[in-house]
Parts: C-alpha cells; sequence; structure tokens
C-alpha cells in the first residue's frame, strides 16, 4: 500500500534527501513544509498518513509544536528525524505518540526501515 | 555601587538572641528573614533562596542538623551557605555533625558582632564564586550541545548532497564510484550519531554502530529485494576508542561492499558474515567472510583504494590482516589489540 508522507524540514537539501526515500520506496510525499504552520496548511489541503518531523525549524519553531497539532487536529503521527534526539526531547514527544526516533546523521536505511514500520501501523 | 543588599536567613528560637543577630546583620547593611522554627526556615528557603542562613542548631521542631542536611540535598536549595550556631557548652561531637551535614561554618556562641559579619561576608562570597562557576558551566554545556547539534546536521548536508547528486548520474560506473564515496563517508559519519547521547563521549558501542552500518550496505546494494545476498552480524559488546571505531567500521565497509560485488556463488544467494570478537588476550579480531569465489588478485579491483585503505586502517589499529581461502569460502581477518580507552567520566 502507498503511503501518503508529509515532510516538515527546513534543509532543503534534506527534505529533498527524504523525498527521494520516501519515493524511492513507492510512498508518495504530499507535501514539504519548513515550519509548523506551513505543516498544518500542507496537512489542511490534503491528510498524510504520517509525517516526517525534524525538531528545530525555520525562525527558531518547534517540531515538537508541529507534531502536536497536527496530532491534535487530525491524529497525524509523526516520525522525528534530528540531531537532538535528548531524552527530554523524547519523553515531550511520546504524548503525540510517535511512530519513531531517527538520529540525524541518518542511515538511509533505517529511514526506510522507520517509514516501513509505520506503514504497517497504519 | 548601589547593588542590592544581600539577604541572610536567621533562623533560631529564641526571641532575644534571634533580635540580637538580626541587629548586627541589619547593621552590616544586610536584609534579613527570620524564622523559629526548623519547618518555617525550609519553607523560607525554597520560597526566597536567600544566599546565607545562620541557623541556631537548637530548634523545637526539627534539629538544626537536620534542617541543614534537607537544605543541602535538595537540588533546588543545595547552592544555600549555612552557618550553624550554638551556645558554648555543645559538644565537638556535635559541632563536626553539623559540619558533616553540609554545614558550611560554625560558631559558638557569643559572638563578636565583627566576627559574625566578616564570616558571613566570605560566606556570601564563596556562593557568589559557586554561582558564577554553575552559570559558566550551565553555558559550556548549551554550547557543547549546540556545536554538536551543528557538526551532525552538517554532516548529514553533506551525505544528503552526496546522495542527491548520486541520483543524477546515468552511467553505471561513475553512479558505483559515487555509491562508494558515499558508503565511506557515511562509515565516518554514522559514528557522530552515536556519540554525545551516551555517558561516555570518548568511545563507541560497536554493536549499533557495526549493525546500523551494515544494514546500510546491503539497502545501497539493492541485493536484499531479489534475496541476491544475506548479511550476518556477529558483533560483542565492546567498545572502542572513538578513531578506532571508525578504523574498524571503514575497514567493514571496503570489505562488504568487495564481498556484495564479488560473492555470487553459482548455487543460491550469496552469505557474508561479518564477526567482531575478542580473541586471546586483550586482542580483538574482524572477520568478514562469504561463500563467494576469492576476488581475482590480478583484478584491479584488488589493487585499488579499497586494499589500500584497509592496509592502512589495519596499520592505524597497529593488526595484522590475514586471509583465509578454502572451497567456497573466502574470508579476511583484521586482528589488533584491544585499546583500553581512556575513558571518560562526567566530573562531577
Amino acid at each position: 500500500m502507498a503511503a501518503t508522507v508529509l515532510i516538515v524540514e527546513d534543509q532543503v537539501l534534506i527534505a529533498w534527501h527524504l523525498s527521494d526515500l520516501v519515493e524511492g520506496a513507492g510512498h508518495r510525499v504530499l507535501a514539504i513544509a519548513r515550519d509548523p504552520a506551513a505543516a498544518m496548511e500542507a496537512a489542511a489541503r490534503q491528510r498524510p498518513d504520517f509525517a516526517f518531523m525534524d525538531i528545530r525549524l525555520h525562525g527558531g519553531s518547534s517540531g515538537l509544536e508541529a507534531a502536536r497539532m497536527l496530532f491534535e487536529c487530525w491524529g497525524v503521527r509523526s516520525i522525528y528525524v534530528s540531531a537532538n534526539l535528548d531524552p527530554a526531547t523524547r519523553a515531550q514527544a511520546e504524548q503525540w505518540q510517535p511512530l519513531g526516533f531517527i538520529g540525524k546523521p541518518f542511515l538511509p536505511a533505517e529511514v526506510i526501515t522507520a517509514l516501513e514500520r509505520a506503514v504497517q501501523a497504519l | 555601587m548601589s547593588e542590592a543588599p544581600e539577604t541572610i536567613l536567621n533562623v533560631n528560637d529564641n526571641e532575644a538572641s534571634r533580635y540580637a543577630t538580626s541587629r548586627i546583620l541589619h547593621r552590616a547593611g544586610f536584609k534579613v528573614l527570620e524564622a523559629g522554627t526548623g519547618n518555617e526556615a525550609l519553607q523560607i528557603v525554597r520560597e526566597d533562596m536567600p544566599p546565607l542562613v545562620i541557623m541556631d542548631i537548637n530548634l523545637p521542631d526539627v534539629s538544626g542538623v537536620e534542617v541543614c542536611r534537607r537544605i543541602k540535598t535538595d537540588p533546588a536549595t543545595a547552592s544555600t551557605m549555612v552557618l550553624q550556631m550554638s551556645a558554648t557548652n555543645i559538644a565537638v561531637v556535635d559541632r563536626v555533625n553539623s559540619l558533616a551535614a553540609g554545614a558550611d561554618s560554625f560558631l559558638v556562641e557569643p559572638v563578636e558582632p565583627e566576627e559574625l559579619e566578616a564570616v558571613s561576608r566570605a560566606l556570601l562570597r564563596l556562593h557568589r564564586s559557586e554561582s558564577a562557576l554553575r552559570r559558566a558551566l550551565a553555558e559550556r554545556e548549551l554550547l557543547l550541545k549546540e556545536v554538536n547539534h551543528r557538526v551532525k546536521n552538517s554532516l548529514q548536508l553533506v551525505l544528503s548532497m552526496l546522495s542527491l547528486q548520486g541520483h543524477r548520474f546515468k552511467e553505471p560506473e561513475t553512479r558505483e564510484l559515487f555509491a562508494k564515496a558515499i558508503a565511506r563517508v557515511t562509515a565516518i559519519a554514522a559514528i557522530h550519531e552515536r556519540l554525545y547521547q551516551d555517558a561516555d563521549p570518548l568511545t563507541v558501542e560497536m554493536h549499533t554502530y557495526l549493525t546500523g552500518l551494515c544494514a546500510e550496505l546491503v539497502r545501497a546494494s539493492g541485493m536484499e529485494e531479489n534475496a541476491q545476498a544475506s548479511l550476518q552480524i556477529e558483533v560483542e559488546q565492546m567498545r572502542l576508542p572513538t578513531e578506532h571505531g571508525v578504523a574498524v567500521a571503514l575497514v567493514v565497509n571496503e570489505l562488504v561492499m568487495n564481498a556484495l560485488k564479488h560473492a555470487q556463488p553459482a548455487t543460491g544467494p550469496a552469505q557474508i558474515e561479518v564477526r567482531l570478537l575478542r580473541h586471546g588476550t586483550g586482542q580483538v579480531r574482524l572477520t568478514v567472510a562469504d561463500n563467494g569465489d576469492a576476488p581475482d588478485q590480478s583484478s584491479s579491483e584488488v589493487a585499488g583504494l579499497g586494499t589500500q585503505l584497509i592496509r592502512m586502517l589495519a596499520r592505524q589499529l597497529n593488526g595484522t590482516v590475514s586471509i583465509e581461502r578454502a572451497a567456497g569460502t573466502y574470508a579476511v581477518h583484521v586482528t589488533f589489540p584491544l585499546q583500553s580507552a581512556v575513558s571518560w567520566r562526567p566530573p562531577y
């Protein structure tokens, strides 16, 4: 089953790389958003099955905030992809039923594994 | 200099003594808070956070020694300075107990006003320099975290850039060369995701590191999908110093890439094994074995960068390379001394 994915990441190169991996695995990227507002707009237009979520976003905004809103408004869960996954961040993310955590720099295999696991959980 | 006066909490159930002490402190220019019981004192310490508490050892509810112990063991109030006071007839053992419970100084009454003021100023000075140190340490930690974040993010950008570039080549040779470069950079970059986050940032736990890298190599080769190759990993739990960890990972990278390329036995899929095990006393042996034919010695691949890298990295590990050939198996071993890492412990 092809899943629909929202990528929330402010670094264009990394977003593009993730997008390549998602599409290479046969799934569809609905949008790339660089901050919580853009993520909400994109999800309002078309509901994703789940999101890849960076933690530090554009202009000092937080991926945790974006993840919370996506989850509370539409029950959209996130796979967190960040260079900053300390225990406090993970604990906070736990509230919104995370689908996985991937540290940066990531191995593409980790992204694919988390992606397949998320698709199974749908 | 018109700084706000520093606050001292004066704890004594004897009203006359409390008044006398407060008067001395007021005259010396301090702001004084007062408490008549231990519980009252604890509440004020928590709420007003005075830098110094001057406390009689005999209190009606909780002993002064116990109040001091509670102040010093609660992380929120531990930085508070405590000066214990007592009457002349106190036993030496009680003074010792009081200091052992964390009191910063002890005075026996009656005390000359000059001495009380001087000791108070000394303790407040100590409190100020401790606070400054704590702030500096917190700033350092924040800075280190920020630098780590940037290093990891930059490495991610390098990998993403290479990967995007790699997809745009059409010629298979160029694609393969690029894939090799990406795999080598990945092996180096991936260690950073695994450092810093645990208690010992100068060593790396090899099991998770190598397992992740091998999974990525198999994925990147595309051999898993068509069940052309299977990879088995046996890595003992061990920590290596970071530079040795990277060297081992790069050797594994070269050998597994070779094996994925060459190990194509006529019968069934290629089976590749990666082992990192303790070997004899103080030695570690890395083995990458497959069930394919040994690579042709004369081929340019063997004399290529990969082989040179393996030799150089083995030397860096103070190790030796040996090759084992038998019918239907080909194994490369790198044996090296397990260097006991200079282990890092937090300084507190």
